[in-house]
């Protein structure tokens, strides 16, 4: 998994489950798009579906600093990285 | 102080119709919206009543995903007749979103669809399907789904009323919204109810032998409110939204009324939660009375709950025929579109204002020979062209609920 295709697989899912399409990789995603807490907890579940595994409750609590694409992508490497996926 | 409370606005989504007009011609024409019931994996096989009243059309709902989101089936009928409702009003969205206007609106029980979803989930003894219940599943299914889903699109930071009492939902969601803008509260309420199609409420009320079976391939000729043939209720679905605001505030604003709401009572018959309780229904008829400051000889129309069970027609029309005597015109809506759970008060009370509107009252669909037990009231076995001045809605609810509200013409 490299990280081009975290960032295809995250545009995605803001494509499909978002209706968010290509939003900047730096936008603030609350502020420009209105992705709301509702949202940030849906798209856990489908990070959870990317790495094939759940997500300890701490890993949770550390994504609730993310604010842009750029920052979501760089949270799933780490997490990849974490379970040897990269 | 009490204030006057005027209804400005109104939307339903009904099985005989959706606009006013559609409505209006079921009515004129006798058409029926009950329909064979729809075949599910769950429950159809198995209940012996296969009729329901049925939404047959297709509604053109467009809502931004970030309201759909925690929206299940029964939150798109409502948000639809709020939209519609507000949409016809035309407030500005700065009183919307004073703190002057609220909600009152309510289901039986949320979204029945989305919380069985959430019980294969969780008796799926998968770990996987565990985790995939959703963050939203709950906004989506809770009691009070419909209210605040109402909140969140249009923006209204007022009172929250979210009634869930079943039958009496959305007469109760009107009679709160009534006395919050009567007593200074607030200066407008949108109310009403909604249920989705849900066959579970099928079989709850089928168990209970409560349930037509006898029309099963003949379903435009069940309910039979009041007729020695009828044989039980028929579950339906729907929504309605009335708008209410206080008076002076809509009559300077130049709002189209339609009618004025002049009484509300909700009392319990404080025993059984099941059978009909003929002094527990005349005890609330009379206090809405007191409540309106009428007399039993000024009301012109009744619509009465009248869902067709053996036992609730009777204790009905004994306790309308001890307050009212022959007095008032009575039909018994559902018989055009079986029993529309939490949103048949709403939907009764805006057919009622359309006939109040266009001067005719609507018969009893269905009532061929009059049950001689029901025969000590007026009923309306055939079209008429009457005026209404003053109408009353009643409704009762499962738990012992009883609802009766009046309607006055402008």
């Amino acid at each position: 998994m490299t990280r081009d295709e975290i960032k295809t697989n995250i545009l995605l899912i803001f494509d499909e489950e978002f209706e968010i399409v290509n939003p900047g990789l730096d936008d603030n995603l609350t502020e420009d798009h209105d992705f709301d807490s509702i949202d940030a907890l849906e798209l856990l579940g489908e990070i959870e579906k990317i790495l094939g595994s759940e997500l300890t409750r701490q890993e949770k609590k550390d994504a609730m600093e993310i604010r842009t694409v750029n920052q979501i992508c760089d949270y799933v490497a780490s997490l990849a990285v974490k379970r040897a996926l990269m | 102080m009490e204030r006057r409370v005027v209804i400005t606005a109104a939307s339903a989504i009904t099985p005989i119709g959706h606009t006013k007009d559609e409505l209006i011609d079921s009515l004129i024409n006798g058409k029926s919206g009950v329909k064979k019931i729809k075949e599910d994996d769950l429950l159809t096989d198995r209940v012996e009543s296969k009729v329901f009243g049925t939404v047959s059309y297709p509604i053109d709902f467009d809502f931004k995903r970030k309201y759909r989101k925690t929206m299940g089936p029964v939150a798109y009928y409502a948000c639809q007749v709020v939209k519609e409702a507000l949409e016809s009003a035309g407030l500005e969205q700065d009183f919307i979103s004073s703190g002057r206007m609220g909600v009152a609106f309510g289901s039986t029980h949320g979204s029945p669809t989305v919380q069985r979803q959430i019980y294969e989930h969780f008796f799926s003894g998968s770990e996987e399907r565990f985790s995939a219940i959703g963050a939203v599943d709950y906004l989506k299914s809770m009691v009070h789904t419909t209210a605040v889903n109402i909140t969140k699109m249009f923006e209204i930071t007022g009172r929250v009323i979210s009634s869930s009492t079943a039958c009496t939902t959305s007469s109760q969601s009107i009679g709160y919204g009534y006395e919050a803008i009567k007593y200074g509260m607030q200066d407008a309420m949108i109310c009403g109810g909604a249920d989705e199609y849900d066959t579970t409420t099928v079989a709850v009320f089928d168990n209970l032998l409560a349930c037509s079976t006898e029309y099963n391939q003949t379903p435009h000729l069940t309910p039979r409110p009041f007729d020695t043939k009828r044989d039980g209720l028929v579950v339906g679905e729907g929504a309605g939204a009335v708008l209410l605001e206080e008076y002076e505030l809509a009559r300077k604003r130049g709002a189209n009324i339609l009618g004025e709401v002049i009484g509300f009572w909700c009392g319990n018959n404080g025993g059984d939660l099941i059978l009909p309780n003929m002094a527990g229904i005349s005890e609330t008829i009379i206090q809405g009375l007191q409540n309106a400051g009428l007399e039993p000889n000024d009301v012109d129309f009744v619509s009465a709950h009248a869902t067709a069970t053996k036992m609730g027609d009777v204790a009905e029309s004994m306790a309308i025929g001890n307050v009212y005597g022959k007095g008032p015109h009575v039909t018994g809506l559902k018989s055009y579109m079986g029993h529309t759970m939490g949103s048949c008060g709403v939907i009764e009370t805006i057919i009622t204002l359309h006939m109040m509107e266009k001067g005719f009252i609507a018969p009893t669909l269905n009532l061929e020979e009059v049950d001689p037990r029901c025969d000590m009231i007026r009923h309306t076995g055939k079209l008429r062209e009457i005026p209404i001045k003053i109408a009353s809605i009643q409704n009762f609810a499962f738990g012992g609920v009883n609802t009766s509200l009046f309607l006055k013409k402008v």
